[in-house]
């Protein structure tokens, strides 16, 4: 009888072990910040919106549910961090700043991936209200939704360097970063067009110079940032040669597929835009694009990057849009 | 069982000595070893099966794991390949089933197994208890759902929903506590093991296959049996067996309990050539084969062909179909494995059995031949099996480190193994080592054809071939879909 | 002398079948000599599978694989081949390298990408399946085996 209550024990302790354990840990663990990571189609990021105080560290572990995901916060210095399907990686953040601060997902996991954001709030002394400048469409008045298109397009690409060698006298304010910024290729090639010394150049020679400006308006480094940006969170939609061919295209083409390709939300999406595409990107100046960039697109599916790029992060991102009209790069 | 039933025996047997198949010229012959090893003898094995102390830890331990493979399925993390339930079930377990407690201990695994126990244990009204039927209604298992329809049938449906089961933490969790809870609501029903015997689709398997296995419980001495009245080890076995009425290995759990249980002593675990149970002999004629047996082991053979085609091979579409239940395109997926096990294979087989009798001129009828010549396909099925586990598996052993150090996929490392990345090169040894198991397991199927054509008929040949072409197409294909 | 003689039979064609299989195993396939060149494939990846899915190639080529990752992160590796690539949506990755081992070698992705990862696979056929071939002769000598060897 002794020996069938030793058994008996064995196997309760046994047990009631397996049991316990995983359930102890399982309840343990809320008490920790777990960030789940799923698709925004299934979830998205678990939970969603966390509260800090300026100056405290906050502890996330990160796991997926899924697939691959990474975890970076918006308009931050810091390395994104790759979110493993059933690993845990952790990272620790301190805020300088109180604020909303948005985080979000760094690497494509479907359709939606843009979609999945959060927040965190830092509460702390009210630091001076800042003057928060309205992007620079806002300020110039321009409708970044209405139909543009260039009159005259390029025979072949503009490249920027034989633009510089024709060693044209290109007045002044042509050339400021203001005029730049809020105008389009096209404005700029009927404004040279116009001027009286270039008269002796053909049309062609012209949209080089054009490409001229627009190289001298940009560096090197602002398009090494671009591209890495472009090819992170770009590429996917609107390919990798900018021509709107990217993965997801195909399922964004609602008015081709004449179905809701399964968006979160029931919008509307259309296919993305086609940056080599000469007639409707010449037309278009770099506060237009930082517009759309920032805004994101109504009704077309297109994303809006305002909480995640810097400004500098938005011009530059602008800079090698260019790349996809015009050649920038230095040399013949 | 009655009085008068065991005097029936008793008439039929008392005279005759349990042939242990001496008059076969068998390979442990030929190598100079005796017949029959029984382990039972050997003086530091002994203790460890009369003893139940050994078996308890050991079901204390599995049923353990069980419970926590089930908490792990249902808390721990959803990518299958950091969870304990995924990988320890259908990696670790599967790997260990396949390959080492089937083909090496036939039903070994039945005798730890974890789900039958707290039915058992409250049908005996205790764990050491070895009163049968103390508790619970002890209902007999109907007639007409006896043999091992049922079993192929819940095979069938593992092979409909592998492609979700498989990979999903969640739900082998929720199918393995549904197995439990069923064991459990039976034992409290049904007599004895009856879960296991004619429902368990793991236990379907494992016993066909187990007639291949080195390992056997027979009698010693019938005389001695003849002149027992009471016979305890009938009343011992949780399976419902008789001992000495044991023809073959598919029933018996190896659970031990009708050698702790004759006072003669009289009961053997004997060790014995691989596939004494195929094609043997029994007092000069064939034990004749069970069609239902046959059926599951033609399921076998298709269900290795389909989980090869949709695990291991370049597919897509076919997983995509295999994965996504409910829609059309697996309801055509499900349509082509029913018909491929309950059709093709089934009718490939049937016809060639037919061939061979009508080429031969034997006289047996279709049904007792197919019956018969399953035997055929079971060294065969257990090879197939055997081969794609390694295919299916190998690649992925480093899972099996990591998730003991990291059971829920939360990061922790017990033990530090929870970023082995390192994986057995697959590519070097692992295709020559399918192709070599998939040749052994065809010339032996080919030598039991062999023996059961000998005394059928003087025209053995004929009456092998069509069979036997049968088995080359199965292992051709089999080839063609692990390493072609 | 008759029970000698079938003994001495049986010898013999035992001898003659263990020689059919040595050949089956040893004997080199008659190889189209093929001069290597250089291929690529775009291999579409998307939850789970590759398209194409099946590669052919001749021993020695030089083989460029463009990764397309179509939905989520995807990887791909090759059994035997040291060799690893992962792919984001919008970023083709780039892997080649020279098939210089013959036979058929499966490939794998190897960033977890959804319940069916670990079954996410592809073949490379580099020339011929050698192993294949003499497999299936091996078998039908293996059967042939069987039916001589069984005892009864």
């Amino acid at each position: 009888m002794r020996k069938e209550w030793i058994a008996r024990s064995v196997v309760l302790v046994l047990v009631a072990a397996a049991i316990t354990v995983p359930v102890a840990a399982w309840l343990a663990r809320s008490r920790g910040i777990v960030m789940h990571a799923r698709m925004a189609e299934t979830g998205g990021w678990t939970p969603e919106s966390l509260t800090v105080e300026v100056g405290q560290p906050l502890h996330l572990r990160l796991t997926s549910d899924d697939v691959m995901h990474s975890f970076a916060i918006g308009k931050s210095d810091e390395p994104p961090v790759d979110v493993i399907p059933g690993e845990i990686t952790e990272v620790t953040l301190t805020f300088d700043e109180p604020g909303k601060y948005t985080f979000y997902c760094t690497r494509w996991c479907s359709v939606n991936h843009w979609r999945m954001r959060g927040t965190i709030e830092v509460t702390g002394p009210e630091a001076a209200a800042e003057a928060v400048e309205p992007p620079l469409y806002v300020t110039l008045g321009l409708d970044i939704d209405a139909e543009h298109h260039a009159d005259v397009i390029p025979e072949r690409k503009p490249s920027a360097s034989l633009g510089a060698q024709l060693g044209a006298d290109i007045p002044s304010e042509y050339q400021s970063r203001e005029y730049y910024r809020s105008h389009s290729p096209a404005e700029l090639w009927k404004a040279l067009r116009a001027e009286s010394s270039l008269s002796g150049l053909s049309d062609q020679e012209v949209w080089d110079l054009v490409a001229f400006v627009w190289q001298s308006n940009t560096t090197p480094q602002d398009l090494s940032v671009g591209q890495q940006l472009y090819t992170t969170n770009c590429a996917a939609c609107h390919g990798e040669t900018g021509a709107g061919d990217g993965v997801f295209a195909d399922e964004l083409d609602q008015p081709k597929t004449g179905e809701h390709a399964g968006m979160q939300t029931g919008e509307m999406t259309t296919a993305p835009t086609d940056f080599t595409e000469p007639e409707h990107v010449l037309a278009a100046s770099p506060a237009h694009l930082q517009g759309k960039i920032l805004r994101g697109g109504m009704g077309t599916g297109m994303p809006y990057w305002g909480p995640i790029f810097t400004e500098e992060q938005t011009w530059a991102l602008v800079a090698y849009l260019w790349t996809f009209q015009f050649e920038l790069e230095d040399g013949p | 069982m009655g009085g008068a039933e065991v005097n029936k025996l008793q008439g039929a047997m008392w005279k005759e000595r349990f042939l242990t198949g001496e008059s076969e010229r068998s390979s442990s012959r030929w190598l100079g070893l005796p017949e029959r090893i029984d382990l039972y003898r050997i003086p530091w094995i002994r203790p460890l099966l009369y003893s139940r102390w050994p078996q308890f830890l050991a079901r204390a331990l599995t049923l353990a794991g069980f419970i926590f493979t089930i908490t792990a399925g249902l808390l721990g993390s959803r990518v299958g390949s950091h969870n304990f339930a995924i990988i320890f079930v259908w990696i670790a377990w599967w790997t260990a089933l396949k390959l080492a407690f089937i083909p090496l201990g036939g039903r070994s695994w039945c005798s730890v197994c974890p789900i039958p126990l707290p039915g058992e244990w409250l049908q005996q009204g205790g764990i050491f208890e070895n009163s049968r039927g103390r508790f619970g209604l002890n209902l007999r298992w109907p007639k007409r759902l006896k043999g091992s329809w049922l079993q192929s049938g819940g095979f069938l449906l593992i092979g409909l929903f592998s492609a979700v089961t498989l990979t999903d933490a969640r739900v082998t969790a929720w199918v393995l506590l549904g197995l439990f809870g069923l064991a459990i609501v039976l034992s409290l029903v049904v007599e004895r093991r009856a879960f296991c015997s004619y429902i368990c689709p793991i236990g379907g398997f494992t016993g066909i296959y187990a007639k291949t296995a080195p390992v056997e419980v027979r009698v010693i001495d019938t005389a001695i049996c003849a002149a027992h009245r009471e016979k305890t080890c009938y009343q011992s076995c949780p399976w419902g067996l008789y001992p000495l009425a044991l023809r073959d290995s598919a029933q018996c759990g190896l659970c031990m309990e009708c050698l702790r249980a004759c006072p003669s002593d009289n009961i053997a675990v004997n060790l014995r050539p691989f596939g004494t149970d195929l094609a043997a002999e029994r007092r000069g004629s064939r034990s004749p084969g069970r069609l239902d047996e046959a059926f599951l082991a033609l399921v076998m053979l298709g269900s290795a062909l389909a989980f090869s085609a949709v695990f291991t091979g370049p597919w897509g579409a076919l997983k995509a179909a295999a994965f996504a239940i409910g829609s059309p395109a697996w309801l055509l997926y499900g349509l082509g494995f029913l018909i491929l096990n309950l059709a093709v294979l089934p009718g490939a087989f049937a016809t060639a059995v037919w061939a061979g009798q009508r080429w031969s001129g034997a006289k047996a009828q279709l049904r007792s031949a197919v019956a018969e010549q399953s035997q055929v396909l079971l060294p065969l099925g257990l090879f197939a099996w055997i081969a794609f586990t390694i295919s299916f598996a190998f690649p992925k052993m480093n899972y099996v480190l990591s998730v003991i150090s990291d059971p829920l996929g939360w990061g922790w490392n017990l033990l530090g193994t929870a970023n082995t990345t390192w994986s057995p090169d697959v590519s070097g040894f692992s295709p020559g080592l399918q192709v070599a198991l998939l040749l052994v397991g065809l010339a032996w199927s080919a030598s039991v054809a062999k023996r059961l054509a000998m005394t059928n008929t003087g025209r053995a040949l004929r009456q092998m071939l069509p069979g036997l072409a049968f088995c080359l197409a199965f292992s051709l294909a089999m080839l063609w879909l692990l390493v072609g | 002398m008759r029970e000698s003689s079938s003994r001495w039979l049986r010898g013999w064609r035992w001898a003659a079948l263990a020689s059919l299989a040595l050949l089956a195993l040893f004997l080199p396939l008659p190889v189209n000599a093929t001069t290597p060149v250089e291929r690529t494939f775009h291999i579409q990846a998307s939850q789970f599978a590759y398209t194409p899915a099946v590669l052919a190639v001749n021993p020695g080529d030089r083989v460029t694989i463009e990764l397309l990752a179509t939905d989520v992160v995807h990887g791909l590796s090759i059994d035997g081949y040291e060799l690893e690539a992962t792919a984001d949506p919008g970023q083709t990755a780039r892997l080649t390298f020279v098939a210089d081992r013959q036979g058929s070698f499966r490939f794998r992705c190897t960033v977890t990408c959804g319940n069916l990862h670990p079954f996410m696979i592809g073949k490379l056929q580099v020339g011929q399946n050698a192993l294949l071939w003499r497999g299936a002769l091996l078998s039908a000598l293996v059967v042939v085996a069987g039916l001589w060897g069984a005892r009864k």
